[in-house]
């Protein structure tokens, strides 16, 4: 269907009910002119036009229901009601002014004096009929606009006996008064006051708004008493909507009744909560600023909003003339242990409203006791009253008394300050106790806000670096060897894992020549990050030279001269080169500062030992003096196997160190023939003998089984 | 807390470190301030007893690293001294003896101190 369709039926609806309510009006002032023409009582035509008012009204009821806005404000419905009845009862007012038609009455019966009276009586009775029908719109809406028990019902009963009051006038003749309508509006009258007695929604509204209120209750109960008092006395008017419609007067009496109550009673409920409007909006304002603080406290994850915030609502909540926020860069810790008073924290100053860098370092700073110093150390809100009597306030006098008082308010976390929030007024004596208080409590939000966000950007921090660990973890398991050398000669395994995320071991191989193997193994001192960038160097220096100087101990010496540069005084590295001849199964050794080989061959397992300094320590000349290279020789089933420290210093809590000799017995008597096997039987005794936990160290093997001929 | 003590003696011209218990990352800096200090007041003869020293981590020995080139500059020296062969063997693997003084007694170090003077 198209959206144009509910549409157009919407027109169609109100155009033909716009054409009931003209014709009807039209019908009734025709039956008028028809009586007025000839003068006989036709009782059926008579019973005609009292059916067409109804209907007239019932459609005009409908017509006004499809234009209405029933969302507005009760304060936007008194305006639109003033706009409504003030020109049409100007407009009557002069227009029974000017007329001089009168109704004579005989035998209760009125006569208009003339045709004009016939029109006017028309001309009102459509007119102020269709405007109470309104007002009672209004009236109805103004006070459902707050739900209460029995509200709905009370209202309808009154409807309910407006309208029975107004039938009930139908069997008199035009002036006569009966009992029973009498009876039923003295009834409507009570229920009137009932209903209009409580006016929540005058409670709520600002002051400025309860002013205007007030003003347009006012005017409006003026012109529903004018109206009551023209409708129910004698006047030309109400002679005239007598003539025209005797149930109609009684429901236009009514509601002119109803207004007049309504509002007296709103105008009263006004004045009376004058008083308290201002406190009230504050304690609203109050009440709306810290639940959006606390709002911010979950929600907002930016710093600087959140402190702008903080000020800007510290500007609202006490109508103060500038604001700005102190944020102590460094916390001062909890006072008496070790917090020096003496010593003034940095801070810096944010989200400044109002008011200039050179002002808040006026206030801030003085030569004297400076009033940021006397928060820093009573810790409590500093009300100055009056900058220019106040001693602590001195140095601002030069100021050109821009300042007439200020609230100095710290933001106090478990003892340990955040940063001072400040505020200020042009007035002397303008923050009052609850204007501190306020702003205390705001403090206190805005520090569990800031603390907040601060724990936030920590967690991110954290999260963030803990990313970039596993982004080194990832990369430093890339500078090991991805596959192992595809050697017949040799079998070869490794293994190794750091103890934290990255570490400080290496191994590494490499073919130097067609016949001649690089193993290396390394050792950063030290663990973690800065472990991990000498391994990347190692790696480096490995690759690069290892090609170039083909002996153990001259690549030894190379490597040395290499890390001198980079590597800090505290560290070294420690390391063994073995190189591997294939064609021979001979093996040189050169050691640097690092755990000794252990070597499986025939019945024995040995450690090969020779001598060197850790790379990293001592001269370079010296150094290289130092390094001895050793040479072991395979045969066909021999192990070697080097390891780090993190092997032998393998140490279960409050139990002693794996050590030298238990690794020598493992290799001695692991029964295996594959350099897997070997690896899998230390790297099972020393979990063994951590008792399953975790690795303290970075801990490294590599395992080699000479499985070529034997030289 | 700590399960690392320094005791400082001075004995004659020669300032003696008495290190006790566990000498790790955590433990280094005591170590550190002690040399520190030594150096601060230009007490460049020492002799670190570790008599009572029962493990040493690579940042223990970075410490002395860190400080020998210092004291030898002012014609000092750090020798080490009554290590148990568990501790000797980690000062050993890295070879400290080939840059250290290490003697099985203190008195022996205070004596190389003393004869080298003479």
């Amino acid at each position: 269907m198209s959206p144009e369709l509910p549409r157009l039926r919407k027109k169609l609806k109100k155009a033909a009910l716009l054409t009931i309510v003209s014709v009807l009006f039209v019908a009734v002032f025709g039956i008028d002119v028809v009586n007025w023409v000839v003068d006989i009582d036709w009782g059926w035509l008579n019973a005609a036009r009292h059916l067409f008012l109804i209907g007239a009204f019932i459609a005009l009821y409908f017509l006004i229901e499809s234009l209405w806005k029933r969302e507005q404000s009760p304060a936007k419905k008194l305006s639109f009601t003033l706009v409504l009845t003030v020109p049409v009862g100007i407009s009557v007012a002069v227009l029974a002014l000017l007329s001089s038609t009168t109704f004579d009455v005989k035998n209760d019966v009125l006569i208009p004096s003339g045709f004009d009276a016939v029109l006017l009586a028309n001309v009102y009775g459509v007119v102020i009929g269709s405007m109470m029908l309104i007002v009672l719109l209004i009236l109805r809406d103004i006070i459902l606009s707050r739900r209460r028990k029995g509200l709905r019902r009370n209202l309808l009963i009154l409807i309910g006996l407006m309208l029975a009051a107004a039938i009930s006038t139908l069997p008199y003749a035009r002036t006569e008064s009966g009992v029973l309508s009498s009876v039923l509006l003295g009834l409507s009258i009570s229920l009137m006051l009932v209903v209009s007695f409580r006016l929540p929604w005058i409670v709520y509204l600002p002051k400025r708004e309860k002013l205007f209120s007030m003003a347009y209750c006012f005017v409006l109960l003026c012109v529903f008493i004018g109206f009551s008092i023209v409708t129910l006395g004698e006047s030309s008017i109400g002679r005239a909507l007598m003539f025209y419609s005797r149930p109609l007067l009684t429901i236009i009496r009514s509601t002119g009744l109803f207004g007049a109550i309504y509002f007296g009673m709103a105008f009263a409920t006004t004045l009376f909560h004058l008083p308290t409007a201002e406190a009230f909006d504050r304690k609203i304002t109050e009440v709306s600023s810290l639940h959006n603080l606390s709002r911010l406290v979950t929600q907002v994850f930016d710093f600087n909003e959140l402190v702008d915030s903080v000020t800007k609502m510290t500007l609202e909540v006490c109508e103060a003339k500038s604001s700005w926020l102190e944020i102590l860069t460094v916390t001062t810790p909890p006072r008496g242990l070790l917090g020096d008073p003496r010593s003034d924290p940095m801070g810096e100053t944010v989200s400044l409203k109002n008011i200039t860098h050179e002002e808040t370092h006026a206030i801030m700073s003085s030569n004297g006791e400076s009033i940021r110093k006397l928060v820093l150390t009573s810790r409590k809100a500093i009300v100055i009253d009056s900058v220019r009597d106040d001693k602590r306030t001195e140095h601002l006098r030069k100021l050109n008394n821009k300042f007439g008082s200020m609230v100095i308010v710290p933001l106090l976390s478990h003892e340990a300050l955040l940063g001072i929030l400040y505020a200020t007024k042009d007035l002397e004596y303008g923050f009052d106790k609850e204007d501190v208080e306020l702003i205390s409590a705001f403090a206190d939000q805005a520090t569990i806000a800031i603390e907040n966000s601060r724990l936030i950007e920590k967690s991110l921090e954290r999260e963030r670096l803990a990313r970039e660990m596993m982004l080194a973890q990832d990369m430093q398991r890339k500078l090991l060897p991805q596959s192992l050398p595809d050697v017949p000669e040799v079998d070869l395994d490794a293994l190794s894992t750091p103890a934290f995320e990255v570490g400080g071991d290496y191994y590494d191989f490499k073919m130097l020549d067609d016949h001649h193997l690089g193993i290396l193994v390394g050792d950063v001192s030290g663990k973690g990050v800065s472990a991990a960038f000498y391994m990347a160097e190692m790696k480096g220096i490995f690759q690069s030279l290892s090609k170039i100087y083909r002996s153990p101990a001259q690549f030894l010496g190379q490597a040395h001269e290499a890390l001198l540069g980079t590597i800090d005084r505290r560290s070294f590295i420690s390391m063994i080169y073995g190189v591997l001849d294939l064609r021979d199964g001979s093996m040189k050794i050169a050691r640097a500062g690092h755990c000794p080989m252990l070597f499986r061959s025939g019945g024995t397992t040995e450690y090969v030992k020779p001598t060197g300094l850790g790379l990293g320590m001592g001269t370079n000349p010296f150094f290289k003096k130092t390094i001895v290279e050793e040479t072991v020789r395979f045969d066909r089933g021999d192990f070697a196997v080097f390891y780090t420290d993190g092997v032998t210093e393998a140490r279960p809590p409050d139990g002693e160190e794996f050590g030298y000799e238990r690794l020598q017995e493992i290799v001695q008597s692991a029964e295996t023939s594959s350099a897997l096997g070997m690896r899998d039987a230390i790297v099972m005794a020393v979990d063994a003998h951590m008792r399953h936990e975790p690795p303290e160290d970075d801990l490294t093997i590599v395992v080699v089984r000479w499985t070529g001929k034997t030289g | 807390m700590s399960n690392f003590k320094i005791n400082v003696r001075e004995s004659s011209t020669v300032n003696v470190l008495d290190l006790k218990g566990y000498l790790d990352a955590h433990t280094a800096p005591e170590l550190e301030k002690a040399f520190q200090n030594l150096l601060e007041e230009k007490k460049y003869k020492i002799v670190v007893n570790c008599r009572e020293l029962t493990y040493i981590s690579s940042a223990g020995l970075g410490v002395f690293m860190a400080y020998i080139e210092d004291v030898r500059k002012n014609h000092g020296d750090i020798k080490l001294s009554n290590m148990s062969p568990k501790v000797f063997n980690v000062f050993d693997l890295l070879g400290f003896p080939l840059l250290y003084d290490i003697t099985k007694d203190e008195a022996d170090a205070i004596q190389k101190f003393t004869s080298a003077k003479k």
